[in-house]
């Protein structure tokens, strides 16, 4: 920067000199600049940028950085409602974290959130994909487009209260529409129990899948756009058909884009708490917990801070190996196409 | 194999506040085992020409015809074309040899085969190096020898090659027009090559057809567009450096009749026979081209000149270039590399009476 500007410098004798900070033409600088004292500009150079930055790091130190720290102390401390307003917590080590990985509700949750995962997180971004593709090649009227995204991006847009509630409407076993339109329709003879023990995780699969949807489709309808038509346009000469340019061209060009729907659905999943809380509240007979959820629980309604903690952690590490494998595979893709 | 023929085609680009008229009225048939380059200048229409063709665009109206069959509405696929795309248009997640391939196998020729074709061509085009690298790791002018290569890798009707050249350096570009033409005489396939650099155009076609402004304006070999241009167009487009053009008008005094460039002395000669012709079309105003080539200083004494002061001597290498003035006009001519000629100092340069190139002043169209 300062190699350069004295470079740039057409007099060169200034330059002689050596290395001087060039601060430019006094004329240029700004009103305010010249009409104060040189004392207060220097304060105001001094300390307006470090608070401009430091203010919002210390933002973030209180609201990320402290509870985390705080979350790995009392994860390590028998911390329970009485004992953190007394400030008496004690030493246990490990023995939350023992305690959480030997319940055999933590383990249920855990197949619970693979059951979540495979038909809740990975179906949204397979359904949302194949949406996305059907939507951009069957639909070439921009105006229609634009409308049909829209419609489906629809149920992203509304709060998960709101959501929670539709559906727990929507499927009220007794009189709820789904089970009256399943009827009517003669699918069913009898009325669809969406919320007793073996059904109620799926419910909120259910729910979930069209709630969220819309992600991993505007994912991968951007990535679709992006490419370059010239490619379609060389593999229509070429002789491509249809399937084979979407086998051999398109999802390999879009492995990248899918890879990070992915990604972004897999770390919703892990803290997926609000439709859960909403509709079922784990229940019947935490049936449909998720490990989220129970630290959730524990933590902030039955104040076992040092159990919820411990549930935290683990959901933390589970997650960052996941995350991590993805952009590992993610690196991988795009060191292959000669970028990164 | 086959014969390309394009029938009053026209290609409408329509938006919702105007529209694009990008060919207009075009005719043109490119025989069998031809090689045509379409020649002109950016946004003339040619490329529209050729994805029309090609089956990439629709046809706003007009017939294209391979051999009989009337392809207006069959898809690329159908018409068996083989197009190099000035964008490379290569798929970037195969390898060098999976995109040179890439035809083949759609065509499902085993992997064995596949293999052995993309290094053929490969070798020829000398990226054989590169066979298992992307295309995002590759310059320009390697990415554009792929697209290159999985064009000539078919056995296609026609060969569509869009500015295939343009971003090899020049060096390399020089002997990969001489191996197209070698691929050309040896497979005698009919090629469409598309350029805006007449040089290749020139050194590769058969036939040019040079457009401007949506229309064809001549479609010959380079000989008619060299010797006999169309219109002061083709004279301006074809040839390096351009032709001269003097505003003259038709005089006669007891020597004969010649033409007299206006806002100087400068006084053109040319034929009696010629000038007959040209006092018939009843003119003021003419447009009279002679080629800077076609102006030797030292010539034959007994061949007319024009008397003028050196501007610019520009030194090429090979040859000179001298920029010369005679009162508002300017004109230049190719000159030996070793002339010794100072600026301000007047020059005799010689031409022949045939090498003037005579057009209406009106519709820019030559006369003779």
């Amino acid at each position: 920067m300062v190699d350069g500007s004295a470079a740039d410098e057409p007099s060169g004798g200034n330059s002689a000199l050596g290395r001087r900070l060039d601060r430019g033409d006094p004329a240029t600088f700004p009103e305010w600049f010249n009409t104060r004292k040189p004392r207060a500009n220097l304060i105001v150079a001094r300390w307006v940028p470090l608070a401009l930055v430091g203010l919002p790091v210390l933002v973030l130190f209180c609201i990320v950085v402290y509870p985390t720290v705080w979350m790995f102390y009392h994860a390590l401390h028998d911390t329970n409602m009485m004992r953190l307003f007394q400030s008496n917590w004690s030493w246990v080590g490990f023995e939350n974290f023992a305690t959480v990985l030997s319940s055999p509700r933590f383990g249920d949750s855990v197949v619970h959130l693979g059951i979540y995962l495979t038909f809740g997180a990975c179906l949204q971004v397979l359904l949302g994909a194949a949406l996305a593709l059907i939507l951009y090649e069957l639909v070439k009227n921009n105006f229609l487009r634009v409308v049909f995204l829209i419609a489906m991006v629809l149920p992203m847009m509304l709060p998960p209260s709101i959501v929670g509630v539709l559906w727990k409407f929507l499927l009220t076993p007794s009189n709820g529409a789904i089970n009256q339109a399943l009827l009517n329709l003669g699918l069913i003879d009898q009325h669809i129990e969406w919320f007793n023990a073996g059904m109620s995780l799926w419910t909120i699969i259910i729910a979930d899948v069209w709630n969220w949807t819309a992600l991993p489709l505007l994912i991968v309808y951007s990535g679709r756009v992006s490419l370059p038509p010239a490619v379609y346009e060389a593999a229509r000469v070429d002789g491509a058909g249809t399937w084979t340019t979407l086998r051999r061209i398109t999802l390999p060009m879009l492995k990248e884009v899918i890879a990070i729907a992915f990604i972004v659905r897999f770390m919703d999943a892990f803290k997926f708490v609000d439709l859960v809380f909403i509709m079922t509240s784990g229940g019947p007979a935490q049936s449909s917990e998720l490990p989220a959820y129970i630290a959730f629980q524990r933590g902030l309604r039955e104040f076992a801070i040092g159990e919820a903690a411990a549930y935290a952690i683990i959901i933390f590490l589970v997650s960052a190996v996941l995350i991590t494998l993805f952009l590992k595979y993610l690196k991988k893709v795009l060191k292959a196409q000669g970028f990164a | 194999m086959a014969r390309v023929s394009l029938k009053d085609v026209n290609k409408i680009y329509r938006s919702r506040h105007d529209e694009v008229h990008a060919v207009n009225d075009l005719n043109l048939t490119v025989n069998d085992g031809e090689f045509v380059a379409l020649l002109g200048p950016s946004g003339c229409g040619k490329t529209s020409t050729l994805r029309m063709i090609v089956g990439l665009e629709e046809i706003s109206s007009g017939q294209i015809h391979f051999d009989d069959v009337l392809v207006n509405d069959l898809d690329s696929q159908a018409r068996n074309v083989a197009m190099a795309f000035e964008t490379y248009a290569l798929y970037p997640n195969f390898t060098i040899e999976e995109n040179l391939a890439f035809p083949l196998e759609v065509r499902g020729l085993s992997a064995p085969e596949r293999k052995k074709k993309a290094r053929e061509i490969a070798e020829i085009l000398r990226i054989d190096d590169i066979l298992d690298q992307r295309p995002g790791s590759l310059s320009g002018g390697q990415q554009q020898r792929v697209s290159l290569g999985r064009a000539l890798i078919r056995d296609p009707a026609v060969f569509i090659l869009d500015e295939v050249m343009s971003h090899i350096d020049a060096h390399l570009k020089f002997q990969m027009l001489f191996d197209l033409k070698a691929i050309h005489q040896e497979l005698k396939k009919t090629m469409i090559y598309v350029t805006h650099d007449q040089v290749e155009a020139l050194a590769l076609a058969d036939r040019v057809a040079v457009m401007s402004n949506a229309e064809l304006r001549q479609f010959g070999t380079r000989n008619d567009l060299y010797h006999t241009p169309a219109s002061v167009f083709v004279a301006d487009f074809i040839g390096e450096p351009p032709t001269n053009f003097f505003e003259a008008e038709l005089f006669t005094d007891q020597k004969g009749t010649a033409l007299h460039v206006a806002d100087s002395d400068l006084v053109i000669q040319i034929d009696q026979q010629h000038a007959q012709r040209i006092a018939r079309w009843n003119e003021s105003r003419l447009t009279v081209g002679i080629r800077p080539q076609s102006l030797h200083l030292n010539g034959d004494r007994n061949l007319p000149a024009l008397e003028a002061e050196v501007a610019i001597n520009e030194y090429l290498g090979e040859r000179s270039i001298l920029t010369l003035t005679s009162g508002a006009c300017r004109f230049r001519a190719v000159v030996d590399a070793d002339t010794a000629a100072a600026r301000g100092e007047r020059v005799r340069v010689h031409y022949a009476p045939e090498d003037v190139m005579v057009f209406s002043g009106q519709t820019e169209l030559i006369i003779l």
